[in-house]
């Protein structure tokens, strides 16, 4: 007897996943779910999302391994000219607190011009925004720039990014300008 | 079925091209031509006593503005001789040079 109990159990279970699985299909043909970037999510989809790509981002980049040399002037100014021509338009620059893209994002870039919370361990910190510089984040507006940069090239501007909380306006021109002072005289 | 193989050969070509020519947009040496410059001029009224001159970011800028900073701390005798040199250049008026 305890078998057919079990077994009718089994029968209501995959019943009832069928209908979920249908219901869940018939949802997304619907056209009812909003995509406006406009639209805020839940409390509950966003808390689901942030976890699931910090944890993520988290479990992929664990295996990297930092370079020791992130502190050279060398890297500052190729990172900055690179964060200047390809990051400053969503993730700002000291002195500018909005752009058209970090408004209309959503989830809206991180500001990193201000020092990053919750990532205590500057080494975590370094291996996270690697790997989210190289793969990019889906459906986010976060392009995954490895395609066209080699890794030395985003070592540079992580480099770069662990010091921008730091940098004053005029700081942040000079160590981002691409030309240089000496430029004429060659 | 030739018409398939086209239609998949293009399809996986074209994707490849644009990502091609959008990496090769983003070679430095392409901006160099209209980048702007850096705007050394803040660093001459920093007090010298406040910059930690082993600090990387310190150590950029200095980097990046050299020539300037060298003539700043060059001083008025080998002016001379560096402005005959941007002379031969073709330089000596430029304002970075001239400026105050």
């Amino acid at each position: 007897m305890p078998s057919t109990k079990f077994l009718s159990c089994i029968k209501c279970l995959a019943v009832a996943s069928g209908v979920a699985v249908a219901a869940g299909v018939a949802f997304i043909y619907s056209g009812f779910y909003p995509v406006g970037a406009d639209d805020r999510h839940t409390a509950l989809t966003f808390w689901a999302l942030e976890t699931l790509r910090e944890r993520s981002i988290a479990r992929a980049s664990a295996g990297i391994e930092v370079p020791k040399n992130l502190s050279t002037p060398e890297r500052l100014l190729a990172g900055g000219a690179d964060y200047n021509d390809m990051c400053v338009s969503c993730h700002l620059k000291p002195g500018k607190t909005e752009s058209d893209f970090a408004l209309g994002l959503y989830p809206a870039p991180p500001n990193l011009t201000q020092a990053a919370p919750g990532h205590g361990d500057p080494e975590a910190q370094s291996r996270h925004r690697f790997w989210t510089i190289k793969h990019g984040i889906k459906a986010s507006g976060m392009p995954a720039w490895g395609a066209g940069h080699d890794d030395e090239r985003i070592w540079n501007m992580v480099a770069f990014l662990r010091r921008l909380p730091d940098l004053s306006p005029g700081q942040y021109q000079v160590l981002t300008a691409r030309g240089s002072t000496d430029s004429d005289h060659h | 079925m030739k018409r398939k193989v086209l239609c998949w050969q293009v399809s996986l070509a074209v994707p490849t091209l644009l990502l091609g020519f959008s990496a090769q947009a983003h070679e430095p040496e392409k901006h160099m031509k209209e980048a702007e410059k850096p705007e050394c001029a803040a660093m001459k009224t920093m007090d010298p006593s406040k910059m930690d001159r082993d600090d990387p970011v310190m150590q950029a800028m200095m980097q990046k503005c050299k020539e300037e900073m060298h003539q700043e701390e060059a001083g008025p005798e080998d002016s001379h001789a560096d402005h005959s040199r941007h002379h031969d250049n073709g330089n000596a008026n430029s304002p970075v040079e001239h400026e105050e």
